[in-house]
């Protein structure tokens, strides 16, 4: 079988995959609806003419509780991961992570501000206050970024290896400023900063949902174009400049793409580790280097994966919520390990 | 099929219902996200209207029997949905706001009630609960009852005062094995010490971190320790061990270490604080005759 075979029939997979994700996050929740009003719901929701004798419960929970959350998962779940690719390529190392360009200890110090000196600071207009959080998140994530880039330019040049000791020092730096926050947070605010740390789709709703989706959207239409490029990249700054690419470019555009995907994601649905790390990971076994497959497939891959972590989160302790970012990780670190010593054998 | 019919003549009913008008409106399914409203419910005599709790109603202990909907900032729609309930009992603490927009949108009447450890916040929320549950003559009974006992443990205190000097009280929260935090002046723990006619020593706001050093220089001359997971003597011994240089303060040579029950302290004032009043007075004044607790909840 050759390769572009396989990977033909990766993608579809994955596509099927997906599809179904979606279908299982619409159709199962702590309310059990009868299989058929649920496809009636959506059936309708996308403006076939059913019957609407009967769903009024199905299209409330569908439309305004379900829906905008398999969305959110959707575009956090495939920005995650794509940004994850961005990053392994940029670092050419495997277990680079969007973090390390300081984006996600950017948004949590930014996402840290908003909780605790949000309500004591006041004079914020009543109208912006629901946002403030998301706001501050994404504003962090993309400061501490554009920090750590500057940081690793010299001379014209992005040193690759400064930008990723700078991230290391930048994260350690907002940690500590976190750590100060955090002493002067009373409990209540306390429980939220870290809850917001653990992330959650929980509470998605169309307002606030736009944003996203349209850095997502745009992510997943562009990093693929970069697809030959990154290829480049794999064989080494130099060759790739060889090769006719404009390094220096494409490095800015994927530290940007990052810091806006995760930025965005992060503000959305707070910190959900490992899904930048595993997913790229994972397709990249299966599918091999090649990034004209591998970020599609990431894409579709964290997505999905992003979806059915949500339902173990919402199912496992029903009524209440598990925060997804402890079901990720779960899945996430003892794969992980197995990579590892996997590698080492 | 009836299942969803009765469902959806319930949400009908819900949504088309005039406010409170007759007792047939009265929410029958209940959540409570709420420690201490969870606790007014059932000393109303509304325990079986309830179908949820939120992860801080702890007590009575029977409450932990229901479904768990989570922590009450961190509800989840569906979840709640699940339940079935006409009505959402919180404090201003409930969240996050989307949720609370779902849940009103499918029809579930959101209760808000002040969580604030004060007199004036505990009127209104008993009068509120006393509509919902129907016998608003019940709870202003129990309202009436209840400053009562607050009201004389308010003149033991003063009484005590006479002979005695208030004591220095340091209020330290902790889990076994962590340093104890202590309690700030703006806390519901300080209203707690000061009601029961201790002087709370700390001038910080909130519950802090506090140095081993910093203890044995405020020398207070009782502590007060409230921790999570053990209770009573346990407690006490195992802080006693985690922090050694309480050993050398007046509380510790005096054995005036008492214990309370941290649950106490959240969501504002619960039926079980006029008790434990008396019985931290009591340890502040040993000398004192130990309040009378007569009449006690109906």
């Amino acid at each position: 079988m050759s390769a572009s075979v396989r990977s033909r029939r990766l993608l579809i997979f994955l596509g099927v995959l997906l599809v179904l994700a979606i279908w299982l996050s619409l159709a199962l929740g702590p309310v059990s609806l009868p299989l058929l009003d649920t496809l009636r719901a959506a059936l309708r929701m996308v403006g076939l003419p059913v019957t609407a004798a009967g769903l009024e419960q199905a299209e409330l929970i569908l439309g305004q509780i379900r829906l905008p959350r398999t969305l959110l998962g959707l575009a956090v779940g495939a920005v995650l991961a794509l940004s994850g690719v961005a990053m392994q390529g940029l670092f050419r190392n495997p277990l680079a992570d969007p973090g390390l360009v300081g984006v996600s200890s950017g948004a949590a110090l930014g996402a840290a501000v908003a909780i605790v000196a949000g309500a004591s600071l006041g004079g914020v207009p009543a109208a912006f206050e629901p946002y403030l959080l998301s706001f501050c998140a994404f504003v962090g994530g993309l400061g501490v970024t554009a920090l750590v880039y500057r940081l690793g330019r010299h001379d014209g040049q992005t040193s690759v290896a400064t930008m990723l000791l700078a991230g290391i020092a930048l994260t350690a730096l907002a940690g500590a400023a976190i750590g100060l926050f955090t002493y002067m947070a009373d409990d209540s605010t306390l429980r939220s900063l870290t809850f917001w740390n653990m992330g959650s789709l929980n509470g998605a709703s169309y307002a606030r949902l736009w944003p996203l989706l349209i850095v997502a959207l745009a992510v997943s239409l562009w990093l693929p174009r970069r697809a030959r490029a990154l290829n480049a990249l794999l064989l080494g700054e130099s060759e790739a400049r060889h090769l006719g690419f404009e390094v220096e470019r494409l490095k800015r555009e994927l530290v940007f793409c990052t810091a806006l995907g995760v930025g965005a994601a992060v503000a959305a649905a707070g910190l959900i580790g490992f899904i930048g790390l595993v997913v790229p990971h994972l397709v990249r076994l299966i599918a091999g280097p090649d990034h004209r497959i591998l970020l599609p497939a990431s894409a579709l891959a964290g997505a999905s994966l992003l979806l059915l972590a949500d339902l173990v989160a919402r199912l496992a302790l029903a009524p209440a919520e598990l925060p997804i970012g402890i079901v990720t990780a779960m899945i996430g670190a003892p794969f992980f390990l197995y990579l590892l010593l996997r590698g080492r054998a | 099929m009836r299942r969803i019919a009765g469902a959806l003549a319930l949400l009908i009913g819900v949504l088309t219902a005039p406010g409170l008008a007759g007792a047939e409106d009265l929410p029958q399914r209940w959540v409570s996200a709420g420690g201490s409203l969870s606790e007014w419910v059932v000393a109303l005599g509304g325990e079986r209207k309830l179908v949820g709790v939120d992860s801080t109603s702890q007590h009575p202990g029977s409450l932990r029997a229901l479904p768990s909907i989570g922590y009450q900032r961190q509800l989840a729609a569906e979840g709640i949905l699940a339940l079935k309930p006409d009505l959402l009992l919180g404090s201003e603490e409930m969240g996050p706001p989307t949720v609370l927009a779902q849940l009103k949108a499918a029809g579930v009447r959101i209760e808000t009630l002040s969580a604030a450890p004060e007199v004036p916040a505990l009127q209104a929320n008993l009068k509120r609960l006393g509509e919902l549950l129907g016998d608003p003559q019940r709870a202003a009974r129990t309202l009436a009852d209840y400053e009562a006992r607050l009201q004389r443990q308010a003149q033991w205190v003063e009484q005590a005062r006479v002979t005695a000097p208030a004591p220095r009280v340091l209020f330290l929260l902790g889990h076994v094995g962590n340093s104890p935090m202590a309690a700030g002046k703006d806390t519901a723990a300080a209203w707690f010490v000061e009601h029961a006619g201790g002087r709370n020593l700390t001038g910080h706001d909130g519950y802090k971190p506090i140095s081993a050093e910093s203890m044995a220089a405020l020398d207070p001359d009782v502590v007060v320790f409230a921790d999570r997971r053990l209770s009573g003597d346990d407690a006490i011994a195992a802080l006693l061990k985690s922090t050694p240089a309480l050993a050398s303060t007046k509380a510790a040579k005096g054995g005036r270490i008492l214990w309370v029950d941290p649950t106490l302290l959240v969501g504002g004032l619960g039926p079980r604080i006029p008790q434990a009043l008396a019985d931290l007075s009591a340890g502040f004044y040993p000398a004192a005759p130990p309040l009378k607790v007569a009449d006690r909840q109906p």
